[in-house]
């Protein structure tokens, strides 16, 4: 348990004891203060881990299962049959189809072929990540309570569907802290759909540090001039210019530091410097020009348009080679109530690919091996179509019961499948895995034990996985 | 390195500890109770449902008597009898209290500790904060109560109050806390050369009366009362509550008493003869999040919403963690689940719905709500229902002389035209037409969310939390722990208002009292602010607590009395240097033998460079404005159904330099710069923010639009009004951010460092004139464009000191 959650309180305390005893300057440059704390919690990783930072793709709107993962045969004599009342068992469904007559049956229109020495029964729709079947660990049997998209998708980030609690990648940063002095410990990047159909919005509370300091919170890197908020100066604000300044306010508040004593001062010193270094660093980040043609071939045309899903999946790997702990892209678009088999196309045509190529780019650079990459949405789709359904097209509506997540590299057992739902890819009948289990199974891999991760807020322990949670073994290589 | 600073945490977290000194006497709030709390109430406390061995260690009853397995846990007296005491010092891992499992393994001192309080008879007191407030003596007749109290504890600890500090530094100090804005130089001199003894005194009661002291407490209270102005969940379109923020500033600047600010916020549509203010105040429990998405179940929202003003309520009024009793029965403190869906029967009448109407313009979504019309169109629309009830009658008669006229006719002629059908055609077509005006006029009157009371909804107690698992039905009470609601109060909303300003409530007047002192000292008597359970921290001063809330009540629950007592002892005067003894001992400054020294709110960072620049506007209210913000952020993540462009839409002219306090807030994009600055979401109820030092502020500071221009403003003011030197200049520019004048050293940094930049501007004017591009409100475009962008940078320096965004 820390019950200092505002970690520059114990920073304060430290520069403070340390300024009356040796210089207070040596002592901050050694604590090295980066955007999220460089150090983390004391005691941690509690044990030696497999995988050192973590690339979350994740799938805003929630993919269908039933059209991408979770291969049902059976369906297909089944189409525009009622879904029988013993599989729905009086569970709930949302608004938008608790209205219907009917709960008609609708088989995927999409081809389903076994690949790799794993064998992964995959959609035709994702022949990219086909090839690397036998690097991924599918999980069939994801399950959450909530059904709709912003208490889901809060749920998956935080363990809770109440707003207020921080993301995977805030207690990533607090935990563990960052291995790079130039740059946030955590990175959130955001595309939209190159097709038109439904992008569900986001909140910038997806990647807040709840009630963490805020200096975990998820930073937002984006396509354009600033990558990172108000990086650049200001034009006619050269380089030079702003060293020269930077120099003047260190000077003055070195003044003022001789002065009070505070050293709080010297932070700030400290973070003017930082903020100086990100300003060379980010945007060296953020420029692909220096990237090979091959490499724009291997993450697919659309790698090259700075702020699709294809272009951050490049960006993610730049990342990671910088040694950000946490990178989370979300990719929406996802959401189709209608018209499934067209959008989800475009959909896979935005992700398949540079996913893929994400995993082959980090295993030739050898980073796969402590890099875990999952890949999932916030709860799966409903077998029964919403609205019309057609030999051609249907919708599917919001499913919590059961969704599909494939994981890779970071000590996940590679070529691995887990847990099973029944004939409608309604309910799980084998291996049940919860975000709770998911989110444990990913601390875990970092060598962090959920349970113990904990943080006092308004008198009570707080952790990711709230009082839940079991790490999935049998997924761990 | 992680080793090195976990010791140093460890040991500065003792020395905290030790904070308190230790009488060698146990005493057990404060020696006892947090061990216990901490380690041991989760399975043996007031949470029946997972009380373990049936046993109970927070009543002394309880955890003398013999448990279920015969042991007796506590001997008073006897600690080698005391199956406890064997419990927690074992080495046999399966007997070990607390399980290891549980990860909260005791330390010897603390076992230590537990022993000597049996041996001493294991005595038990109530928790501090529900023991009724007991006004002690002031220690010391001669000196200002506040340092009575702090003195008091500082003699104990061999510690001195730090000298007061300078006039300048007290009045920025003074100003900034009171009003969120700085001092001018006018002001700053005035108080200098004003060498009557009362001269503070009255420079406090001049600010107080500032307008400007309504909107800085009303930050404060917005964090607290989660206001936005966007609904939060999901496509966060956004609503209309500003009427609501408007009136929180014009009751801090009355001076409303906080009994009558707090009835008129919890139920003042209940109040005899309510008047539109009261009930307009009653938004404070409407500005939680409310949820529009397609395909929610209105009842779990409606769960949410009523759930969140408990929550809020009791986190503003009593500083207790209610939300831990809405699935189950609290684990520390006396709170049962029944508590908390009892409270939340007072708020469960509300004619809401549950879900927001997504057909219905943004403002109409969620009813109920308040129409806020100018009285010319008030009056415009009492003249259209007017015409629209003589349209009716018109239509009514014309359709009934077209039934006259063609009754006896055939077929043939009843097809015809004929003026009778023509008539009624024309009534027809007028009557539609004005209720479509009237719509659509209704459509554009301002309006603000409201609290009322519709039609009673019964209240059960939901297993779990879970909306649709409801369990025993329950009545509107307040929590049998606290002192109960007087006979004579209803058991409605007005009852629960009266009952939180009841003086035997021992709450609110420790928990507002408190808030205040850490507006003022950056950290509360209790520096859990939002806890004041068990598993807060217990106080720093409990007796100087106590006298304030008294003090509070007998003032007639006075704000702006209790302020001007708090800044006017020299406990607050105090100069902010740190001096190394003390620093050493309490780094925290928990003792205050110095002044505080901390940074500004995010919100007053930037009013302070609006207003030093002279581009602040300081209009009073009004609807929220949208100010410069960075591209691309909206665009990433908004629903584009009702944004079809996806972006923010800054604003132009005056709505660009308000206060901060009237930028729009969207919930699911709030304002980056703020939230850089440590601002909540707003999503609930935050009585305490951080106040982080990190590069992106410095980033925000440096490179914001925001303030490059604020910067090339405050250039023209030392161009213009600084004198015809460069030192006159600088040295006016540094006293218009700091309220001082710069040392010899700073000049020298600010002269060369001047002298160097007119030198490079002059050796590149267009990179001059592009950073005079910089926002787009106009400067002198007579003022030589080197000079003014080389102040610019200047300026902006300024800006960007420690000293400027810190108060000390």
């Amino acid at each position: 348990m820390n019950t200092q959650p505002f970690h520059e309180i114990t920073r304060r305390q430290f520069l403070g004891r340390a300024s009356a005893g040796i210089g207070a300057a040596a002592l901050a440059s050694l604590l090295n203060p980066t955007p999220s704390a460089a150090l983390g919690v004391a005691g941690l990783p509690h044990f030696a881990p497999k995988a050192k930072r973590v690339i979350w793709l994740t799938q805003a709107g929630a993919p269908s299962q039933l059209d991408l993962f979770d291969f049902k045969p059976g369906l297909r004599e089944q189409f525009d049959k009622d879904l029988p009342a013993s599989v729905r068992n009086g569970q709930r469904v949302t608004g938008m189809t608790a209205g219907q007559a009917r709960f008609p049956i609708a088989p995927s229109v999409f081809e389903f072929k076994q690949h790799g020495k794993a064998g992964h029964w995959l959609s035709e729709l994702l022949p990219h990540t086909a090839r690397i079947a036998d690097e991924l660990c599918i999980v069939r049997s994801m399950n959450t309570e909530a059904i709709n998209h912003d208490p889901a998708m809060t749920m998956l980030q935080t363990g809770s569907q109440v707003p207020g609690r921080p993301s995977f990648g805030s207690w990533m940063a607090y935990g563990l802290g960052s291995e790079n002095a130039n740059l946030p410990a955590f990175v959130v990047m955001i595309s939209r759909p190159s097709g038109n159909g439904n992008a569900q919005p986001l909140h910038e509370r997806m990647w807040s540090s709840g009630f963490l300091s805020a200096r975990y919170q998820g930073v937002r890197f984006s396509p354009g001039k600033d990558p990172v908020l108000f990086l650049s100066n200001p034009p006619g604000i050269t380089t030079e210019r702003r060293r020269a300044m930077l120099n003047d306010i260190a000077g003055l508040n070195r003044l003022k530091l001789d002065e009070y004593q505070d050293p709080e001062i010297q932070v700030r010193i400290d973070q003017y410097e930082m903020a100086f270094r990100m300003q060379a660093s980010v945007p060296e980040l953020a420029d692909l020009s220096r990237e090979p043609a091959s490499m724009f071939e291997r993450y697919g045309p659309e790698s090259r348009k700075p702020g699709t899903f294809a272009a951050n999946c490049i960006l993610a790997r730049r990342l990671a080679e910088r040694g950000v702990r946490f990178i989370q892209l979300y990719h929406r678009g996802w959401d189709q109530h209608s018209d499934l088999p067209e959008h989800i196309r475009t959909q896979c045509y935005d992700t398949d690919q540079p996913s893929a190529a994400l995993v082959e780019d980090l295993k030739q650079r050898g980073m796969l091996e402590d890099t875990l990459v999952i890949w999932g949405g916030e709860f799966g789709r409903s077998v029964y179509s919403q609205g019309q359904l057609t030999a051609k097209t249907y919708g599917r509506d919001h499913h919590p019961r059961c969704f599909s997540v494939w994981l890779a590299g970071g000590g996940v057992k590679p070529g691995a499948q887990f847990g099973e739902t029944d004939d409608f890819s309604y309910n799980v009948v084998k291996d049940p895995v919860h975000i709770h289990d998911l989110n444990a199974t990913a601390l875990h891999l970092l060598g962090v034990d959920h349970t113990r991760l904990t943080v006092r807020h308004q008198g009570r322990d707080y952790r990711l996985t709230d009082v839940h949670g079991e790490v999935v073994k049998p997924i761990l290589a | 390195m992680k080793r090195i600073l976990c010791i140093l945490a460890v040991t500065a977290s003792a020395a905290h500890a030790d904070e308190t000194s230790r009488a060698a006497k146990i005493d057990f709030n404060r020696d006892i109770r947090p061990i216990l709390s901490d380690a041991c109430f989760h399975c043996h406390g007031p949470d029946r449902n997972v009380r373990k061995a049936g046993l109970r260690l927070d009543l002394r009853e309880e955890a003398i008597k013999p448990a279920e397995s015969g042991e007796i846990p506590i001997v008073p007296g006897q600690p080698d009898k005391s199956e406890f005491v064997q419990r927690i010092l074992t080495d046999d891992k399966d007997d070990l209290m607390p399980p290891p499992k549980a990860h909260k393994a005791l330390t010897f001192a603390q076992k230590e500790r537990l022993k000597q309080w049996i041996a001493e008879g294991a005595e038990y007191q109530i928790h501090w904060a529900y023991l009724p407030i007991q006004r002690p003596n002031v220690p010391a007749a001669n000196l200002h109560p506040v340092d009575a109290f702090i003195r008091q504890r500082l003699s104990v600890e061999n510690l001195q109050a730090a000298a007061e500090a300078d006039k300048v530094t007290l009045i920025r100090r003074l100003t900034l806390d009171l009003t969120g804005l700085p001092p001018t130089p006018a002001e700053v001199d005035a108080f200098v050369n004003d060498a009557a003894p009362d001269a503070y005194e009255r420079l406090v009661d001049r600010l107080l009366a500032s307008p400007h002291y309504g909107e800085r407490m009303t930050v404060d209270w917005m964090d607290a009362a989660r206001f936005a102005d966007t609904n939060g969940y999901q496509v966060d379109r956004d609503r209309t509550l500003h009427a609501w923020r408007d009136w929180v500033i014009q009751a801090f600047n009355d001076n409303k008493p906080f009994d009558q600010f707090t009835v008129e916020q919890i139920a003042g549509d209940l109040l005899p003869n309510a008047t539109l203010e009261q009930r307009i105040a009653t938004g404070f429990n409407r500005n939680h999040m409310i949820n529009e998405e397609g395909g929610i179940t209105p009842e779990e929202f409606l769960a949410e919403y009523t759930a969140d003003r408990v929550e809020t309520t009791a986190t503003v009024w009593l500083a207790q963690t209610f939300n831990c009793a809405r699935c189950h029965d609290h684990k520390f403190d006396p709170f049962t689940q029944n508590d908390f869906y009892s409270l939340k029967a007072f708020f469960h009448n509300v004619s809401e719905n549950g879900v927001g109407d997504y057909g219905r313009p943004p403002q109409l979504s969620s009813p109920p709500f308040l129409s806020l019309p100018t009285p010319e169109v008030s009056a415009k629309i009492a003249s259209l229902k007017a015409e629209i009830e003589a349209a009716k009658q018109e239509h009514a008669s014309a359709a009934k002389e077209l039934a006259e006229a063609v009754k006896e006719q055939p077929q043939a002629a009843k097809d015809q035209p004929s003026p009778a059908k023509d008539k009624a055609q024309a009534a027809k077509e007028r009557l539609a037409k004005l209720t479509k005006s009237l719509a659509d006029l209704e459509n554009t009157v301002p309006v603000t969310l409201v609290m009322d009371e519709g039609k009673p909804r019964d209240t059960f107690i939901l297993r779990r939390g879970v909306f649709d698992q409801p369990g025993e039905k329950v009545a509107a009470t307040t929590p049998s722990s606290l002192p109960p609601m007087r006979g004579d109060l209803p058991r409605n909303r007005l009852g629960l208002a009266r009952w939180l300003v009841d003086p035997a409530n021992p709450l609110p007047a420790r928990v507002t009292v408190n808030r205040y002192w850490q507006m003022l000292f950056g950290t509360g008597l209790v520096r859990t602010a939002e806890d004041f359970g068990s598993q807060g921290e217990p106080p720093s001063h409990p007796e100087l607590v106590d006298w304030l809330a008294s003090e509070f009540i007998s003032s007639g629950w006075n704000t702006k009395a209790m302020l001007r007592m708090l800044v006017t002892s020299a406990t607050y005067r105090q100069s902010s240097k740190q001096l190394p003894a003390a620093h050493e001992r309490d780094p925290d400054n928990r003792l205050l033998a110095r002044g505080p020294r901390f940074r500004l709110q995010g919100e007053f960072v930037r009013d302070q460079a609006l207003a030093v620049s002279g581009l602040l506007v300081r209009k009073i209210g009004g609807p929220s404005v949208k100010p410069y913000h960075p591209p691309g952020l909206y665009e990433q993540v908004v629903n584009q159904k009702d944004n079809p462009k996806a972006t923010y839409t800054q604003d132009k002219g005056e709505a660009l330099h308000r206060r901060s306090l009237y930028t729009y807030w969207k919930r699911s994009v709030p304002n980056p710069a703020m939230l850089l600055f440590d601002a909540p979401f707003r999503e609930t109820c935050t009585l305490r923010r951080p106040r982080t030092n990190t590069p992106l502020q410095a980033l925000n500071l440096l490179n914001d639009p925001t303030y490059v221009e604020a910067a090339r403003f405050l250039a023209q003011r030392m161009l213009r009004e600084g004198g015809d030197y460069s030192e006159s200049r600088l040295e006016f520019g540094f006293r218009l951010v700091t309220a001082r004048s710069p040392r010899p050293a700073e000049m020298e940094i600010l002269r060369a460092s001047l002298e160097r930049t007119l030198r490079d501007f002059r050796s590149d004017p267009a990179g001059a004139a592009m950073l005079l591009k910089v926002g787009e409100a106009a400067t002198d475009a007579a003022l030589d464009v080197v000079e003014l962008a080389s102040y610019t940078a200047l300026a902006s320096t300024l800006l960007n000191l420690d000293e400027t965004v810190m108060r000390e």
